[in-house]
């Protein structure tokens, strides 16, 4: 069954997405609005993710209690973040709700009240965020990798730093937001039930006569990339590396795909047969694939307890490097089974959908249907494989660790 | 959408909601065994074991089970908690004889010692991976000292210590003690094929052998009392409030739900607007569990060490405050929109409805279609809900500090 795609850009700069999933009675809607925390000026670096609380503090004529309960009442399952890129607002409700929750993402992108006596509460919330890093080691790492692989500020943490947040004033993230919440770049995305034209209708009431202004693009510094150990007497060290992959515009990009599963697609992939299942040394390791607009990387992530960092490092790299050695067919059918059958069962999600939708539209300015991804998996071949993993391969590495005591990374150079 | 079900002479059960217009297929094997099925001795062999299945069995090796899950793309794992161990996979309809042939000989596993040893390092350093996530360890001791006493207190993962002491003869003893046919559950969801479902099931299942199973289901105390684990290694102040709840076989189950969503949902409940909004605390909400004869409210506040006490307080405030008043018309309505919409969502996808069907039929032995449970959740009354909370005192409650406070208020 073919899907069904429907793409309408309103003169103000907004784009409206959607496909339409005849299974389905639900909806998923997925607002990304320019900016994110890369666009974020050094001085707010959190600005973007105390904007995602804030735009909920009342908006319209209905106060911060109203505004929540309006969209509870919907049965609506809302959140808002800040992603590298965008603003991210997401949605999941019964499609016969659409409609009326539109209205009032309306008056939340278009009427916030941004009132100063909310605003210390949004700006603690992300401070208390930011605190409670210290304490996940975990996510602190993955999350800090990207701000050392990408080039500053394009992979900048979204919680900014204790500094940047407590000089923030309420002022200051108005002023930003006025270039932030705009039309122009503003991808809307709606995946399940819904009928085109009645949606089309809707968001033209809505938002048709929204006006805004552009956003500039950011000037990327070069990228900082190195060893960096943060101590922490932590049960396990945490290992990620980086590297840079292919971009999805690039020709590499679906062979970038395979080789990232041929490494860590399943439980028979080369990472987790080698470091978990013959050795033993992990509970968790990973390496997954993360791209921005003009950026992407190859993340690998692992982690043990201390005695046996060293050797867990030492194993990984090795695996990310035996790539250019070569893959077996059998890996490679198993690599795009996976990826194909991943595709299949996303497309039975309407939120893994809205949100594909606006992954495709922002990076390649068309919506690439589960056809056109097969056969493009399906091409790759083993030498295909081997010459990607050649062309981008396992080193120049950024390296970031946490635990009691730094790890001797002189096997990465 | 079609319910079946049929039964094996050894006494395995094997369901399934059919539905033709899925594009994948999700199945499970529901293994009704768990940490509170365990001893002292034992603490953790349920989840030691759930791994163990993947570790090969006469016919295949481990790396055999991973590569054929991964030769079908499958999306397929497994998990152990206080009371079920299930293994499951999603995947295309093409496979389904194939993923049921190997789960179901996987759970026939060869135990071979080599591989025991190698996997308890894995078990270890899972264990050392929860040990960074503090809102674990204080739930693992909050229901330790909440059940006291009670099979339900036992830790899922084991300790360092019980873990290291485990040996080959006794995970093998456990798996002869709990993995009867009798305590398992065969579901499938999304595009089964019935027929041949069931014909596959009979081919791969019949020949495990019947045995008595029971499972001790004494009466737990009410717990109670509070209690600090100072941690000045840790940043933040991690509470946890956990009081007596209507059991899984209990029709108010839907009602002790509606009144955890207006209680401390992430948006818009009575915690939300109490702590999180005011930024008072960071996260403040309240789960319910269903449990086998047994049931629990959770509320968990993480807050700075500087207003913990503050936070507690004012939880307590609103506990006590829901006790004797309850919720609302139209909060109540709200938490119904809200729980209606999110089984509708969770249940368009073959892996949502496969813990859904699996559990109604674990617990109660009954299949629900989907419709039917969203009419029993818009039929709750806010006069329900007060019953509920009062006869399942909210204010009456176990409570557990972690963080570098020495002292809960």
């Amino acid at each position: 069954m073919a899907e069904q795609f429907f793409v309408h850009e309103f003169d103000n700069g907004l784009t409206l997405l959607g496909q339409r999933m005849e299974q389905v009675s639900s909806a998923a809607l997925t607002v990304a609005l320019p900016g994110g925390a890369s666009r974020d000026p050094d001085e707010l670096a959190g600005a973007a993710s105390v904007a995602a609380h804030w735009l909920l503090r009342g908006a319209g004529g209905r106060d911060t209690r109203q505004l929540n309960d309006a969209l509870d009442c919907l049965g609506c399952r809302h959140s808002e973040s800040a992603h590298a890129e965008h603003l991210v607002l997401s949605a999941g409700l019964l499609g016969m709700n659409l409609s009326a929750a539109l209205a009032i993402y309306a008056d939340i992108l278009r009427r916030p009240q941004l009132a100063d006596e909310t605003f210390p509460a949004c700006r603690d919330l992300v401070a208390q965020d930011l605190e409670g890093l210290e304490d996940e080691p975990m996510r602190m790492c993955n999350l800090l990798i990207r701000e050392k692989f990408y080039p500053h500020p394009l992979g900048r943490s979204p919680l900014g730093s204790r500094a940047t947040l407590e000089a923030m004033t309420a002022d200051a993230i108005r002023r930003h937001l006025e270039r932030e919440l705009t039309p122009r770049g503003t991808l809307m995305a709606v995946a399940g039930r819904f009928e085109w034209p009645e949606l089309v209708d809707v968001v033209a009431e809505n938002f048709g006569d929204w006006t805004g202004p552009g956003m500039e693009a950011v000037v990327p510094a070069a990228p900082a990339d190195g060893v960096t150990h943060i101590t922490k007497s932590t049960a396990q060290v945490q290992i990620t590396l980086a590297y840079p992959a292919a971009r999805i515009q690039q020709e590499q990009y679906y062979a970038g795909r395979v080789a990232q599963m041929v490494l860590s697609g399943g439980m028979s992939s080369r990472l987790f047969t080698e470091v978990r299942e013959k050795r033993a040394l992990v509970y968790a390791v990973i390496a997954h694939y993360h791209n921005i607009k003009d950026h992407a990387g190859m993340f690998v992530y692992a982690g043990t307890t201390p005695e046996r960092a060293q050797q867990t490092l030492e194993v990984t790299v090795g695996e990310l490097r035996r790539l250019t050695e070569g893959v077996g067919a059998d890996e490679l059918a198993r690599a795009k089974a996976k990826l194909k059958s991943a595709l299949i069962m996303q497309g039975e999600s309407t939120a893994a959908r809205a949100d594909a939708l606006v992954g495709d539209w922002y990076h390649l300015g068309r919506l690439r249907g589960l056809e056109e991804l097969s056969a493009a998996v399906e091409a790759v071949t083993v030498d295909d494989v081997v010459a990607y993993a050649r062309a981008f391969p396992a080193e120049g590495f950024t390296v970031l660790t946490i635990g009691p005591e730094p790890l001797d990374t002189s096997v990465l150079n | 959408m079609e319910f079946k079900q049929t039964q094996l002479p050894n006494g395995l059960k094997v369901i399934a909601e059919v539905n033709p217009s899925a594009a994948s297929l999700a199945v499970g094997f529901f293994v009704r065994t768990g940490s509170r099925d365990e001893d002292d001795r034992t603490a953790g062999v349920s989840h030691f074991l759930e791994h163990m299945m993947f570790k090969g069995t006469e016919r295949r090796s481990a790396f055999d089970i991973n590569r054929e899950f991964d030769e079908m793309g499958a999306s397929y794992n497994a998990f152990t908690s206080e009371e079920n161990t299930v293994y499951y996979a999603a995947v295309l309809p093409e496979f389904q004889a194939r993923v049921l042939d190997l789960l179901a000989d996987m759970l026939r596993p060869a135990l071979r010692e080599e591989d025991f040893q190698t996997e308890k390092k894995v078990i270890l350093e899972e264990i050392a991976l929860y040990q960074d996530r503090p809102q674990y360890r204080l739930y693992e001791k909050l229901m330790a000292r909440h059940f006291a006493g009670h099979p339900l207190g036992r830790s899922v993962l084991g300790t360092r210590e019980s873990i290291t002491a485990l040996r080959r003869e006794d995970m093998l003893a456990y798996f002869d003690r709990r993995y009867s046919p009798s305590n398992v559950t065969l579901v499938g969801t999304g595009r089964i094929d019935w027929e041949a479902f069931a014909d596959k099931a009979a081919a791969a299942c019949s020949h495990w052998e019947a045995f008595e199973a029971p499972r001790a289901r004494p009466p737990a105390d009410a717990g109670g009392g509070v209690g600090v684990m100072a941690d000045g290694r840790l940043g933040r102040q991690y509470v946890g409030i956990m009081s007596r709840a209507p059991c899984a076989q209990d029709e108010r189950r839907y009602a002790a739900s509606l009144a955890a969503t207006v209680l401390g949902d992430v948006t818009g409940s009575r915690l939300f607007y109490a702590l999180v909004a005011p930024a008072i605390a960071e996260e403040a909400d309240c789960g319910y569990e269903p449990l086998d004869g047994e049931g629990a409210f959770m509320t968990l506040l993480v807050t700075d060490p500087g207003r913990a006490g503050e936070a507690l307080e004012i939880a307590r405030k609103e506990l006590a405050r829901f006790r004797a008043e309850g919720p609302t018309e139209a909060e109540l309505t709200a938490a119904k929109n809200k729980a209606a919409s999110a089984v509708t969502r969770k249940g368009e996808l073959p892996m949502g409805r496969l813990t859904a069907v699996g559990f109604d039929w674990i617990y109660r032995q009954t299949y629900r279609p989907l419709g039917e449970h969203i009419d029993r959740i818009l039929a709750v009354t806010t006069d329900e809900i007060v019953e509920v909370v009062r006869e399942y005192d909210l204010t009456s409650a176990t409570i557990l500090a972690l963080g570098p406070n020495e002292k809960l208020l």
